[in-house]
């Protein structure tokens, strides 16, 4: 009886030191092990976080793979929340996949900086791709560690039926937004479908209505030098417009959410709804019949912008088994083909220039993009801190939405934030 | 040799994962690679440096408010359930089912039906209470930072009544026929037989209550992550320790993980679940009586 438990719990010791080990030595699949000569087949494996596209990417990857017939991919998403922890594990413990999607700006650079990403300036085509979308993925060495795979932008939707009924047209000026909403509120539409619950939704809406007061780059330029700061007259009249706006939006909008939004707008209750590109293809499934345009924002100095910045990139795994076929592929990202690909595939803006769809509002957000682009401020420069400076927008805006915070407190809050890691106001 | 196995398996996944939390808190974390070693920095940092101290602070406020609400609403009710069913009312047997239903749902449905409910614009209670003509008290619930915590608690008092009712229950049918019949025959009567000589035959099971529904209300985080996000929205009214802890050590997608930081918190919270929990166990046991 003894000897039996002796076996069984030695047994269960070592099915347990299996598991650990086990854990540890999964990782790049290699076809053989032998040499890697020419004309043999590779796979590489190939992590992204959007498990919604995965059709969309077979349908891209077997273009490629028509075109390198020796590689194959293997395309694996994992969940968006928790893509970070898995891919960092993952790196770290070199079991890391070929092929991975690089978060834009600061959190993806963080992996570049941590030594686990290979430059990828010398890839072919990828200085066609303007400076500005790269900087997504530039480290602070000044290599380029992504190929940038599409641009986001946010706009005011506004709903072309309730716009022609009312006699309104797109605004021109900030004035002529704020007369376009009183209209319609008198006409008992709800003007802007708005929600103050969820925190990422504010900055993103500041996002679209802050530039208006910028008016150009000579404000940005001199803020990321550090010339200027967020309690400027300009970043107080940004949040000062977010407050402006209240009377214009919907019963009890403290409690809504992204959800409640798009149904008030895809439902023509509402007239407009601020958001971004990647709403586009929710608010049609929920109403294919809408008369959807959009709106980019007028400035005070009589120009329009539309809000941008990079989505996402694709970067080679240093430590890569494959790199030089990983290396192709990231070329083949850099074309024109794999743009249009990519664009008609998910009705979104290809990083590549030049690439048209068959979508027109997809088509005009591209053109904009290119001609009257304006970054996101809060993701592309100021997506740093603890809690980030972008975070603490969103809490203090929630803040002063809940009457608790004024605009002056609000950009206060935010320069505190800022000041305690952007380097330019550190000086 | 016996216990061996499951010693194997707790110590891998139990007590590996609290020291290596107690090694990590010592550290400075740079990005997603441990960095040097810094004693007790993270601490210091936690208690001293804005916005840190703040949150800490905001958020203990709210487990604390969390645990009171909890024992007046959840536990007293659910002591008041326990002792109808005890006394056999009509219908005691499908009661007794009926207040465990929602223990059964899982959390996350849980906090969607009552969102659901408290929709502001088409919720349930907003419209019932148009239709009783209180208009006026009908709010944005989760929305508002004066209320959505409290929803949120209730909701989970709503949630536990059943377990805690199950826990009086077995703690009111150990107390022996003959003590009760005693009493009884010495005049004791309604209030004075419940306050003198129920209530302190019941104290293991009220220490045991109350111990499960402070380490609950320390431990609360899933009802507030299904409801109000990561961010204890609105505002951080909602923020408690756990999940200003999840925050900090793997929020996603946003360049703030700070796993030294967020170790540190863990440790705290270990200590305060800890010490209060063996505090309380070895106050309430002394007033238990044996009979």
């Amino acid at each position: 009886m003894k000897q039996f438990r002796l076996r069984y719990v030695a047994s269960m010791v070592l099915a347990a030191v299996m598991v650990v080990t086990g854990c540890s030595s999964g990782g790049t699949e290699t076809e053989s092990g032998g040499g890697q000569s020419g004309g043999q087949q590779v796979t590489l494996s190939m992590h992204s976080w959007r498990v919604e596209d995965t059709e969309g990417y077979k349908a891209i990857i077997k273009a490629f793979e028509a075109d390198n017939p020796n590689i194959k991919i293997d395309f694996k998403p994992f969940k968006a929340t928790e893509y970070n922890t898995i891919l960092n594990t993952a790196l770290q413990s070199d079991s890391g996949p070929d092929i991975l999607q690089l978060r834009p700006y600061a959190p993806g650079i963080t992996l570049a900086e941590a030594g686990h990403l290979e430059p990828l300036d010398n890839v072919p085509g990828i200085s066609t791709i303007p400076k500005d979308v790269l900087a997504a993925a530039t480290g602070k060495d000044g290599k380029v560690y992504g190929v940038p795979l599409s641009l986001n932008s946010t706009q005011f939707y506004y709903n072309k039926k309730i716009f022609e009924q009312n006699g309104l047209q797109a605004p021109k000026s900030w004035d002529e937004l704020i007369a376009t909403a009183k209209t319609l509120k008198e006409k008992g539409i709800v003007p802007i479908s708005f929600g103050a619950k969820e925190g990422w939704l504010l900055s993103l809406s500041h996002g679209v209505i802050a530039p208006a007061s910028y008016n150009g780059t000579d404000y940005l330029d001199k803020l990321l030098k550090g010339e200027s700061d967020l309690k400027s007259a300009e970043f107080l009249q940004s949040v000062q417009r977010m407050q402006a706006l209240i009377p214009y939006f919907p019963e009890n909008y403290v409690g809504l959410e992204l959800n409640d939004m798009r149904t008030l707008f895809a439902t023509e209750k509402a007239a407009m709804f601020i958001n971004g590109s990647f709403e586009l293809e929710g608010i049609k499934k929920l109403n294919p019949d809408l008369p959807l345009d959009f709106f980019p924002m007028p400035t005070d100095d009589g120009k329009q912008v539309l809000t941008t910045w990079v989505d996402g990139s694709y970067a080679v795994n240093a430590k890569s088994k494959h790199k030089a076929e990983a290396l192709k592929f990231m070329e083949f990202m850099a074309t024109k083909k794999f743009g249009e690909l990519f664009a008609n595939q998910f009705k979104r803006i290809s990083a590549v220039p030049g690439v048209s769809t068959d979508d027109p509002l997809v088509n005009k957000m591209a053109e904009l993009s290119q001609t009257s682009a304006t970054p996101y401020l809060m993701v592309v420069n100021f997506a740093e801190g603890k809690p980030t400076t972008k975070q603490t927008l969103e809490n203090a805006l929630q803040g002063m939405y809940l009457g608790k915070l004024i605009p002056e407190q609000v950009v206060e809050e935010v320069q505190k934030s800022a000041a305690t890691w952007f380097p330019p106001f550190k000086k | 040799m016996f216990p061996l196995p499951a010693l194997v398996i707790y110590t891998l996944f139990v007590v590996y994962p609290i020291f290596s939390a107690f090694l990590y808190s010592l550290y400075d974390w740079n990005g997603i690679k441990r960095g040097v070693f810094v004693g007790l920095q993270n601490f210091i940092t936690l208690f001293t440096v804005e916005p840190f101290n703040e949150m800490f602070w905001n958020a203990f406020r709210h487990n604390v408010f969390y645990f009171v609400v909890e024992m007046i609403v959840q536990n007293g009710i659910a002591f008041g359930l326990a002792f109808l069913i005890y006394r056999k009312i009509r219908g005691s047997g499908f009661l007794k089912i009926a207040y465990f239903m929602p223990r059964l749902l899982s959390v996350i449905v849980i906090g969607f039906l009552w969102k659901l409910i408290l929709h502001p614009n088409y919720g349930a209670l907003n419209t019932f209470l148009g239709k009783i003509g209180l208009e006026e008290w009908a709010r944005p619930w989760l929305g508002d930072p004066d209320t959505a915590l409290l929803a949120i608690i209730l909701i989970n008092c709503w949630f536990g009544i059943g377990f805690a009712m199950l826990i009086f229950l077995a703690g009111l049918q150990s107390i022996p026929e003959d003590l009760i019949e005693a009493a009884r025959l010495d005049g004791a009567t309604g209030w004075r037989m419940l306050w003198k000589m129920i209530l302190p035959l019941c104290m293991p099971a009220i220490t045991i209550m109350t111990i499960f529904t402070f380490i609950q209300a320390f431990e609360a985080f899933e009802l507030v992550y299904a409801m109000q996000g990561s961010m204890g929205e609105p505002f951080y009214s909602t923020d408690t320790l756990a999940v200003y802890f999840y925050r900090m050590a793997f929020s996603s997608g946003a360049g703030d993980v700070t796993l030294g930081l967020g170790s540190a918190l863990a440790v705290v919270l270990f200590f305060i679940v800890g010490s209060v929990s063996a505090l309380s166990l070895y106050l309430m046991r002394k007033r238990e009586v044996q009979h």
